[in-house]
């Protein structure tokens, strides 16, 4: 294992564990939920094996349902955005890229690389949530709930992602 | 044969798509079912105690709280208690003397109680909710035990591992236990409608059953899980719908949902001997 995959490794279990104990806890005006997991996916390198990629997407999904209430809600998202990243970044990224890039402010610029986040923010909070009211159905809160997380998520991520950009300036 | 490996070859991307799409809904369309399964009981043992590292913090800011909510129940039964003591003086002098107490609390009250702690409580999620607890089968804990909290009813335990429990609450659409108004033999089943984790329904009400705003809703004690007369709330307001022969009612809860942390589980001594004969087998 060289030194990326192992930040990588440790990046999945710090986002595991900041969506389990904190995140899954905060309900924003009780519609708002954020899903910073996701950032993990959207990280991987856009060389990477899209098999690898669609499968660590999944794991990622599969972790998170097993410490939360609904088995295979989170999977399901996960697996769908793991096979969506690779037609997106077709989209956003630029043809050729040396062998370790990955999708950031610096690398995409700025605006770029928000509606990159956004796009993916986007179909993964409408497609869990939909998922979600199976059960329950309620469209005008269904749509609150789609908007509210969704702003809260995508936030919450760009505020990571600068966090990350200092850090690699040190 | 080479066509056929050069397609799956081609295809791969798409093909572990369908796999682990297929899967993962498999596991959505059956979570409940796999929420009592042999397998999971032994993750439940590691997020137990990754959620009991988080708990351990959080316990301590919401130690003010019980607290003031501990003093308010033990005023509350220290009154009880004086009041029956007064009526068993008074019955004891009617009653001829023999030692009745005994043979009552084996006999007419089966019922005792295992305090626990909650170490996740995930509710105001959309739907499913489930609470996990810190104690498991070591302590004497089995599958469909009643959980209470100091101020009413909270849920019944679904699956128990080692030092775990998880608990299905009220305040989830899978579980509607049926309760009644305190007082009246009239009784409904109650469901959570997924929006407020203060209010539940009490639906299927028959329509001539008299009630009143702000009566106390309690336990039918029908099933084995719990007691009769467990507190669940009071009732706030009534609607109707069009063409239904029944009354809901809603319900403002005792429990507080989303500070709940001590908790007791409910053992009911004679709960197979029951269920046995209700099954139509002898216990023998």
């Amino acid at each position: 294992m060289n030194k990326t995959a192992i930040q990588r490794f440790l990046f999945f279990i710090l986002l595991v564990l900041l969506q389990i104990w904190l995140f899954n806890n905060i309900h924003l005006f009780g519609v708002a939920t954020s899903f910073v997991y996701l950032d993990f996916t959207l990280k991987l390198p856009v060389k990477m094996n899209r098999n690898t990629a669609l499968m660590l997407s999944a794991l990622m999904g599969l972790i998170i349902d097993l410490f939360g209430s609904t088995l295979g809600l989170n999977m399901s998202v996960m697996v769908i955005i793991g096979f969506l990243r690779f037609y997106l970044l077709k989209l956003f990224a630029p043809r050729d890229v040396y062998e370790d890039y990955v999708p950031s402010f610096k690398t995409l610029g700025t605006f770029m690389f928000m509606r990159y986040v956004g796009t993916i923010t986007l179909i993964h909070v409408t497609i869990l949530h939909l998922l979600e009211s199976f059960t329950l159905f309620d469209p005008v809160k269904l749509m609150l709930r789609i908007l509210s997380s969704f702003i809260l998520t995508f936030l919450l991520i760009c505020a990571i992602e600068s966090i990350n950009i200092k850090g690699f300036k040190k | 044969m080479r066509n056929l490996v050069n397609f799956i070859l081609k295809n791969i991307y798409w093909l572990l798509f369908s796999f682990l799409a297929l899967f993962s809904f498999y596991l959505l369309i059956h979570s409940n079912e796999f929420q009592r399964s042999k397998y999971l009981s032994v993750f439940q043992e590691i997020a137990g105690k990754v959620y009991w590292v988080s708990n351990s913090v959080e316990s301590y800011m919401n130690l003010k709280t019980i607290n003031s909510d501990l003093i308010q129940r033990i005023a509350v039964l220290e009154q009880e208690v004086k009041d029956y003591k007064k009526e068993v003086e008074i019955l004891s002098e009617q009653v001829f003397p023999m030692d009745v107490h005994k043979y009552e609390h084996t006999y007419s009250n089966p019922f005792s109680f295992i305090p626990a702690q909650v170490v996740n409580n995930q509710i105001s999620r959309m739907g499913n909710n489930y609470i996990t607890l810190n104690r498991g089968t070591l302590a004497g804990l089995k599958e469909d035990m009643g959980v209470l909290s100091p101020n009413g009813i909270v849920g019944v335990v679904i699956s128990v591992s080692t030092h775990f429990a998880k608990v299905i609450p009220i305040l989830n659409p899978n579980y509607q236990p049926s309760c009644k108004i305190k007082g009246s033999d009239y009784f409904g089943t109650l469901s959570w409608d997924g929006k407020d984790s203060r209010y539940i329904s009490l639906k299927e009400l028959p329509q001539h059953a008299d009630f009143n705003i702000g009566d106390t809703i309690v336990t039918s004690g029908f099933s084995t899980i719990f007691p009769e007369g467990v507190l669940v709330g009071t009732v706030e307001d009534t609607f109707k719908k069009k063409g239904e022969n029944y009354n809901s009612l809603k319900v403002k809860l005792f429990t507080n949902f989303s500070a709940l942390s001590e908790v007791l589980v409910v053992v009911n001594a004679l709960k197979e001997e029951q269920l046995n004969i209700e099954k139509g087998e002898s216990d023998e």
